[in-house]
């Protein structure tokens, strides 16, 4: 069974329109538009007939519908039109406005974290002097060879690292790639840790030195002890406790004795 | 620290400090490179040191280049032109330069860490092994090094190369596998695989620390499972398999004439390998091993091969070179064993009036104050402390630099130490019991890297060299300094470390290590007074005595010249001794002298030591000649006067007290021994490889 798409209920769409509401204009034109671009506005049709469903049954009937030329609808369509693309306009507007405002916000925020003006001036205006840093997380030497590598010139084929040129008289720097001397050090940890467990790790026959100067010892008619028989380093805390609480005890006793 | 009064003999009772806790550990020699044109070795220490040692001048360390937290050198090799270049686990090929004694420049090779390097053998071409596998070519041009190309990139880490003599092929050693490679193209020729274990599967991965290529072809390689493996280049097979050790095998060296090559074990061993004919008569020849020799208790890591000796150093510190008895021509005492393990330069500096010595480490320096006693005793009595040794300070350098040398003004009031990049002074203060510190700042620049550093008796003038060769010497006023001079480097390239003296009256100071001889300038005049005339063999002491201002030197090869600075000539005893000649068991020591001092009382007596033993030379007294005994202890007092007076001879030796490290006299009657016994270094080492003995 088939439904049928019920039409818009006139009664109350004049009604609004007597009392002059736009909403409701809207809505029948929005619901006539349907109609006219052949377009299922079946929820806008349905929304009014719920309203009015005990409402508008008996109009339904009676009047006929309204009569509306093209020219008129197709107005109110261009202006329902112009109103969106307004609409439209003014989010567009307001978005722009807002990122243009974030914009400025960064700019301000990276001001504020760059170095004074004159410096950056004398950063890309002076030579491509290097001089080494004389402070900082980095090496020295590290630096210092970083140098020689940005001079020479067909080598440095991943000069992954940027230059910074000299900076006054007194200081001087040399910008480097963190990332870089992370990875650097990365695989020189690596490096340490394969010869660290290719000569004593699990599996080489390793001994502690105390045992192994002992061996003969053993061996003796008479055996002697160990080479580092006794551990010097046993109770080292509770030996210097001990000390110095030896030290008061004969302060206190002399001054007792006095 | 014990107290102990030394036996007289015509020179008095003397009180002598015995220090033991100068906790001196050498570290492990990592790399060892022989150079044949100078016949000189080059050694490098884990630390990042690397020395330079004359064999022709009694195996004496000349140079060296201090070392450097994040140098951690995996190959030394030396170039043609006396070029020394270094790679390690930085990534970084250096050269260092042997004149200005600092590092010329260092180059990244973009390979991350670099296992190996060898240098071509006609000397121009350099290689390079890395971490990521590949081999990279670098062409040594006359200032610095030019990359060329890579070859063909592998898949584990090089861990080895070696080129052939004709410079056409090349070597590389990996885990696991060794590759053949050909230098023209660049490709890969063979790839030999390596047996994991001898006759036997293993897990472990088989790491092949060293090759070598020979002239007919054959590449000698040695890994991880104790083999030494004999393979032929041109068809890239096995040829023959030696099993020598139970642990890794990590160094190999071949003669110049590919009749002999030495390889050294995890164990300590190292073996001699000779090619001899099979039978007397015919002319095939093989390979067999011929001596074990069993000098170091710890790994052997690296080896070298001059003409006539075998030259090994490893984790124990140990430096030993063992001459080849058939390959000595004169047999004397040149032929026999050398063992270097104490340093050839003063670590220790000590502050008469306070009694105060300074410990120079690494990376830190150590204050102590020595003890004392009111007791009293007879010969060799061991005389008990009243009051224990104090561990005043200890200084911590800053940066990853090693100190190069460390100084303690007489007055104990100002310490010096110099690093590469740096120079710091500071001043202490006492009060009471308690002792401050403050570090003055802004030090000049052209201080740093200072060579040898040396306050004046006063302790109003600091005397500086520095290693581009000049000498500064700077004001000290309170808490601050004012530079005075500075004396140009003089003529005469530079053949060791520059040693200072300066006389107690503050007119002279003495300065050595050119080719020119000992200089000696006029501190009040500011100039240039005269020239000591060279001698041949280096330095290893100097001092200046007090009153008669004669300049005393020790060289490496024992002798010991006098020469008096006023009147700028040799004194008679010098004369009368170098007519004589020292006495032949005095020639054969082993160690430098590295510290002369004066009694303050006795003007005929000079006071010397080396590692092994402290020597009070007695000028008045008659020279000994080679028959007598040269190290006559005190004969019992019942014997006569006669027989006493006919064995008394100048040089009056003592080896109580061994291995001294630094010995001097803190007054008439107080002398100081600072020893470190062989068996507390050896306590600190990494742990060696284990030995089975029967019934343990």
């Amino acid at each position: 069974m088939v439904q049928l798409r019920p039409r818009a209920s006139r009664i109350p769409a004049s009604a609004m329109v007597d009392e002059g509401h736009p909403a409701s204009e809207e809505e029948e034109e929005a619901a006539e538009h349907g109609l006219l671009l052949a377009q299922p506005s079946s929820g806008a049709a349905a929304e009014p007939l719920e309203d009015d469903d005990e409402e508008g049954d008996d109009g339904f009937d009676d009047e006929a519908p309204e009569e509306l030329t093209f020219a008129s609808a197709q107005a109110e369509a261009r202006e329902e039109e112009r109103r969106g693309r307004g609409a439209v306009r003014r989010d567009k507007t307001l978005l722009k406005e807002k990122r243009k405002r974030r914009e400025e916000l960064f700019i301000e925020q990276k001001k504020r974290k760059l170095l004074p003006e004159n410096i950056l001036e004398k950063l890309t205006t002076a030579g491509q002097t290097d001089i080494k840093k004389s402070s900082g997380k980095l090496k020295e030497e590290n630096l210092q060879k970083k140098n020689e590598d940005c001079v020479k010139g067909s080598d440095s084929k991943k000069a992954k690292f940027q230059k910074v040129q000299s900076v006054g008289q007194n200081k001087s720097y040399l910008a480097l790639r963190l990332k870089d001397q992370d990875l650097r050090d990365a695989r020189q940890q690596a490096a340490k840790a394969f010869i660290q467990n290719s000569l004593y790790g699990p599996g080489t026959n390793r001994t502690t030195v105390n045992k192994f100067l002992s061996l003969e010892n053993k061996r003796l008619p008479v055996k002697k002890a160990a080479a580092q028989f006794l551990n010097n380093t046993w109770g080292t805390q509770k030996k210097q406790n001990a000390k110095r609480f030896k030290r008061r005890w004969m302060v206190r006793k002399m001054k007792t004795k006095k | 620290m014990t107290l102990f009064p030394l036996p007289p003999s015509g020179m008095g009772e003397f009180k002598v400090h015995r220090v033991r806790f100068f906790n001196y550990v050498p570290s492990g020699i990592r790399c060892v490179a022989y150079n044949n044109q100078s016949n000189r070795l080059a050694v490098s220490r884990t630390d990042g040191t690397v020395e330079i040692y004359n064999l022709s001048a009694n195996y004496f360390q000349e140079k060296f280049f201090p070392g450097h937290e994040s140098r951690a050198t995996e190959a030394l090799c030396w170039a043609k032109g006396q070029r020394l270049f270094s790679a390690g686990l930085n990534g970084e090929i250096i050269e260092y330069d042997l004149q200005a004694l600092n590092i010329k420049y260092a180059i990244d090779a973009f390979g991350g860490p670099i296992w190996s390097m060898a240098v071509s053998p006609c000397g121009s071409q350099l290689l390079v092994g890395c971490e990521d596998g590949s081999v990279k070519l670098f062409q040594i041009t006359p200032d610095k090094i030019q990359f060329e190309r890579n070859f063909d990139r592998q898949k584990s880490r090089i861990l080895s190369l070696s080129w052939h003599p004709s410079g056409t092929h090349i070597a590389a050693g990996s885990i696991d596998y060794i590759s053949v490679f050909d230098v023209k193209s660049g490709s890969a020729v063979h790839k030999m695989l390596v047996d994991r274990q001898y006759m036997g599967v293993s897990k472990r991965k088989c790491i092949i620390w060293g090759v070598a290529f020979l002239s007919d072809g054959t590449v000698i390689s040695v890994d991880s499972a104790g083999k030494v493996q004999f393979w032929d280049s041109a068809t890239g097979t096995l040829v023959k398999n030696h099993l020598i050790a139970n642990a890794d095998v990590q160094s190999i060296a071949v003669s110049d004439q590919e009749d002999s090559f030495v390889v050294g074990t995890a164990e300590g061993t190292v073996f001699h390998f000779q090619l001899v004919s099979v039978t007397s008569n015919s002319s095939e020849k093989q390979w067999v091993r011929t001596k074990p020799f069993q000098h170091h208790t710890h790994d052997v890591r690296a080896v070298a091969h001059s003409p006539t000796a075998l030259i090994s150093g490893g984790t124990d510190t140990h430096l030993v070179i063992r001459p080849l008895m058939e390959k000595v021509e004169v047999k004397n005492y040149d032929a026999a064993l050398r063992k270097i393990t104490f340093p050839h330069r003063r670590l220790i500096s000590c502050s008469k009036k306070r009694h105060l010595l300074l410990f120079q480490f690494a990376h830190h320096l150590e204050l102590w104050r020595l003890g004392s006693t009111v007791a009293t005793g007879k010969n060799g009595d061991t005389l008990p402390l009243s009051k224990d040794a104090d561990h005043l300070l200890h200084l911590k350098t800053k940066g990853p630099e090693n100190i190069i040398c460390s100084c303690i003004s007489p007055c104990g009031s100002w310490i010096a130490y110099s690093t590469t990049s740096r120079f710091f002074l500071y001043r202490l203060n006492y009060e009471n019991d308690n002792l401050s510190l403050q570090r003055v700042s802004k030090m000049p620049a052209f201080l740093r890297s200072a060579l040898q550093i040396l306050f004046s008796e006063d302790s109003t003038k600091l005397f500086v060299a520095s290693n581009q060769g000049s000498l500064h010497i700077i004001r000290l006023l309170e808490g601050s300094f004012k530079h005075l001079h500075t004396f140009q480097p003089q003529s005469g390239t530079v053949e060791s470390m520059c040693l200072l003296a300066v006389s107690p009256d503050g007119n002279w100071l003495a300065a050595s290590g050119t080719s020119a001889g000992v200089h000696v300038y006029n501190i009040k005049h500011l100039k240039l007074h005269c020239t000591v005339p060279a001698y041949n063999f280096p330095v290893t002491a100097l001092a200046i005595a007090p009153n008669t201002n004669n300049l005393v030197i020790a060289h490496s090869d024992q002798q010991v010249f006098e020469y008096s600075i006023p009147d700028k000539q040799y004194t008679e005893w010098s004369r009368t001794i170098q007519k004589q000649g020292f006495h032949y068991l005095w020639l054969q020591r082993d160690t430098p002298i590295t510290h002369i001092s004066f009694h303050p009382k006795r003007p005929m007596h000079i006071l010397l030591h080396d590692a092994y033993m402290f020597c009070i030379i007695d000028k008045s007294l008659p020279l000994p000649n080679d028959k007598t005994l040269l190290y006559n202890p005190l004969p019992p007092t019942n014997e006569s006067d006669v027989i006493r007076r006919r064995t008394a001879h100048a040089f009056k030796m003592s080896k109580i007290y061994k291995p001294l490290l630094f010995m001097d006299l803190l007054d008439e009657r107080t002398l100081v021994a600072v020893e470190r016994p062989l068996d507390d270094i050896i306590a600190q080492l990494p742990p060696p490889i284990k030995k089975k003995k029967f019934g343990t």
